[in-house]
């Protein structure tokens, strides 16, 4: 594997599981959750706290991450979005308050960085973490277990939609509220537990992109329009769509910026940012529902069934 | 008096003062006059410059907002358009009728800090050339602004609500790394100076840069409550109200969107432009989509979303606030020192907490917006008694 590689799988898990995050609480509560940007940072300073003042590596403190991410949804649903959803508000409404939770959560970053460095002398306002890392088979080990990692999430979270009861409910759910809410579904639960998801998997996703980037109290800041990028190129329809955007957005990002600084000069580095929007502006001009739009069946049928006629 | 007169005539004295708008007015003069007790002058002439600059930025967010209903996260875009527009162009044409470098090496850190003294020079020699500067300088934001609202519009208009918010809001960050990167332009991390044309004031400059946005800040103002009210205004809130109903009425949705965000960009690089003109650097990094797209939102929400009264009063009140924590912060804020935070941070606390506080508790803001009618009142009135005449002149005949 080549670094740039081992690097953008790595960035890519991470992208992919806030994408997959914003996609989940999009489809089941209609609310854009620009928090994902402070709860990716906080997810990437558990894992640094721990790592600094416990020692150990940064993968055995992904439990605690994603219970971290957890109890921030839960205080974000009780305190803000249980409200709004029952007033049944607007989804701006939705997205705004989503908005101020961040902006107090970007503050309370800011204030523990502050105290970590008065406290106990650390520098957290620049972190690469990626040097706890070990070495498995001869590569990084990040770029094979986060991978792994990603994917062993995912197919939990869909065996638990499939399988489970509650699963089956939260599918109800998001397909038809009110039939769901007519045959007994407890939408509230629903809700509470996809905010618990979606939670840890938003900090979960920061602490593995803090493995490829440099951690900062703004990371998530300045990320987070890649985040929506991968969650919109992923159409918002339904959570696979998401994490395989978010993946795509990561993967372009790190080859399109390593094949161009080889084409054209080191200087592309610095508008890294622009490939993958071109690639989300360009997907939503062609297909305005993303990815997941795409009329995939319809164009087969019509390529092959025309072919197929004119055979005939 | 009977009492079906005094429904119609003037509110009471007490009524005047229960009036939200009249209380948040003396709300923020009490503020302001306790500022000016403590702290003196300076301080008075930075909030009002912080103010009429952010309620440039924050009515243009308004029109698009909250007259139009499209959520433009990336208010940011056209601002930074704006402020590059003035820390390129102007001063780099001012170079070239003096014969001085202009091209690429204009921008470059060892050029510019000869040159600009120079056009500063020339700028201070004559009020003409420096008043031309000046509208020159707002008139090139305005029209670059206007381009870029243009551009970014294109993929993201015909998107629904959340998906065009969180489109324009991606947009937003990528032309401040445009701007950081490209040293051709304005210098990247080295960020270029600006020719100051209120120079030719010496002593009192920063008086009239204060008086000079604030008079920009109320045409601004004009101009937004003239479109409010006008066929064009009423165009823009049908298609907010109900989309579907308004293409039924024949408005052409996407051609009106966009112009309402062509128009709100424009305006937004005006303001960006006296930004720069008044801190005398464009510096791309400072351009952040926490100061220039969340804050107006946090301003916009407060206030009212839809009321222009509401938005001016709204960037008020959070203006003082936010001045007061940067001021008062050793003072009241202590406890944090103490344990190493600095208070400056509480800002963001202040930005949160506002709109979550909002949201809750308040959702039309501080002034709601009115359901204004289609006419004036007086010209109302007037028609009214040209029917009852000519239904008089119809019995006598």
């Amino acid at each position: 594997m080549t670094p740039w590689m081992a690097s953008g799988l790595v960035y890519a898990s991470g992208l992919a599981l806030t994408a997959g995050s914003i996609t989940l609480l999009f489809i089941v509560t209609r609310t854009f959750n620009f928090a994902v940007a402070s709860m990716a940072t906080f997810g990437f300073y558990v894992a640094y706290t721990g790592v600094a003042l416990y020692g150990g590596l940064p993968y055995q403190y992904y439990p605690l991450v994603f219970l971290f991410g957890s109890f921030l949804g839960i205080v974000c649903y009780f305190g803000l979005n249980r409200h709004l959803l029952r007033r049944q508000a607007a989804e701006i409404t939705l997205m705004m308050s989503t908005l101020g939770y961040d902006l107090l959560l970007l503050s309370f970053i800011q204030m523990y960085a502050d105290y970590l460095t008065h406290s106990y002398g650390l520098f957290p306002r620049r972190v690469t973490l990626n040097t706890h890392d070990f070495e498995l088979f001869g590569e990084r080990a990040a770029a094979i277990i986060l991978p792994v990692i990603a994917i062993g999430l995912l197919t939990l979270l869909h065996q638990f939609m499939t399988k489970t009861r509650f699963g089956v409910a939260m599918r109800a759910t998001i397909e038809n509220p009110v039939l769901a809410g007519a045959s007994g579904i407890n939408s509230d639960r629903v809700y509470m537990v996809s905010w618990i998801i979606a939670g840890g998997m938003a900090t979960l996703g920061g602490a593995f992109m803090a493995m490829a980037m440099t951690g900062t109290p703004t990371m998530g800041m300045f990320t987070i329009p890649l985040m929506f990028a991968g969650a919109i190129l992923g159409g918002l329809t339904s959570l696979y769509g998401g994490i395989l955007g978010g993946f795509m957005i990561g993967m372009t990002e790190y080859a399109g910026v390593f094949y161009l600084s080889q084409q054209l000069g080191p200087w592309v580095l610095g508008y890294r940012m622009a490939i993958p929007l071109i690639l989300m502006a360009a997907t939503l001009l062609l297909f305005p529902r993303g990815l997941a739009g795409i009329p995939l069946g319809k164009i087969i049928e019509k390529r092959f069934g025309r072919k197929r006629g004119e055979s005939a | 008096m009977t009492t079906d007169n005094k429904s119609y005539s003037n509110l009471g004295l007490k009524d005047f003062f229960l009036k939200r708008e009249v209380m948040v007015i003396i709300v923020i003069l009490a503020l302001l006059t306790f500022l000016f007790a403590s702290r003196g002058v300076n301080i008075i002439l930075t909030i009002f410059i912080d103010f009429a600059v952010f309620a440039i930025i924050t009515m243009s967010l308004n029109l698009e907002t909250g007259y139009t209903g499209v959520p433009q996260f990336g208010r940011v875009a056209a601002v930074i358009i704006g402020a590059f527009a003035v820390g390129a162009i102007p001063g780099r044409i001012m170079a070239m009728f003096m014969g001085l470098p202009y091209g690429v090496e204009y921008a470059s850190d060892t050029v510019n800090f000869r040159l600009v003294p120079e056009i500063n020079q020339v700028l201070a020699g004559s009020w003409l050339i420096s008043l031309g500067f000046l509208i020159f300088s707002l008139f090139i934001a305005a029209i670059c602004g206007a381009a870029i609202g243009w551009l970014i519009s294109r993929p993201a208009i015909r998107l629904k609500e959340g998906y065009l918010g969180i489109s324009l809001l991606a947009f937003g960050d990528f032309f401040m790394w445009v701007g950081h990167n490209w040293n051709a332009m304005v210098g990247g991390s080295v960020p270029v100076s600006v020719p100051d044309p209120f120079r030719i004031f010496a002593g009192s400059r920063f008086m009239v840069i204060v008086l000079v946005i604030f008079v920009i800040a109320f045409l601004v103002f004009t101009y937004l409550q003239k479109l409010h009210r006008s066929p064009f205004g009423r165009s823009l809130r049908m298609i907010r109200d109900n989309d579907l109903s308004a293409g039924a009425a024949g408005k052409n949705i996407v051609s009106v969107r966009t112009q309402s965000l062509v128009i709100g960009a424009a305006l937004a690089a005006v303001g960006g432009g006296l930004y720069v003109l008044y801190v005398g650097s464009a510096a791309s990094i400072g351009f952040t989509k926490l100061t220039f797209t969340f804050w107006p939102w946090a301003f916009m929400m407060l206030g009212g979303i839809g009321s222009n009264i509401g938005v001016l009063l709204g960037v008020f009140v959070l203006v003082i606030l936010r001045t007061m924590i940067v001021i008062f912060r050793s003072q009241w804020f202590g406890f944090l020192l103490q344990i190493g935070i600095d208070p400056l941070w509480l800002e963001f606390t202040l930005m949160g907490a506002v709109i979550i506080i909002v949201i809750l508790f308040m959702p039309h803001g501080l002034v709601p917006e009115k359901v204004e009618p289609m006419l004036p009142k007086s010209r109302v009135r007037a028609v009214m008694e040209r029917r009852r005449l000519a239904k008089e002149q119809g019995n006598q005949s």
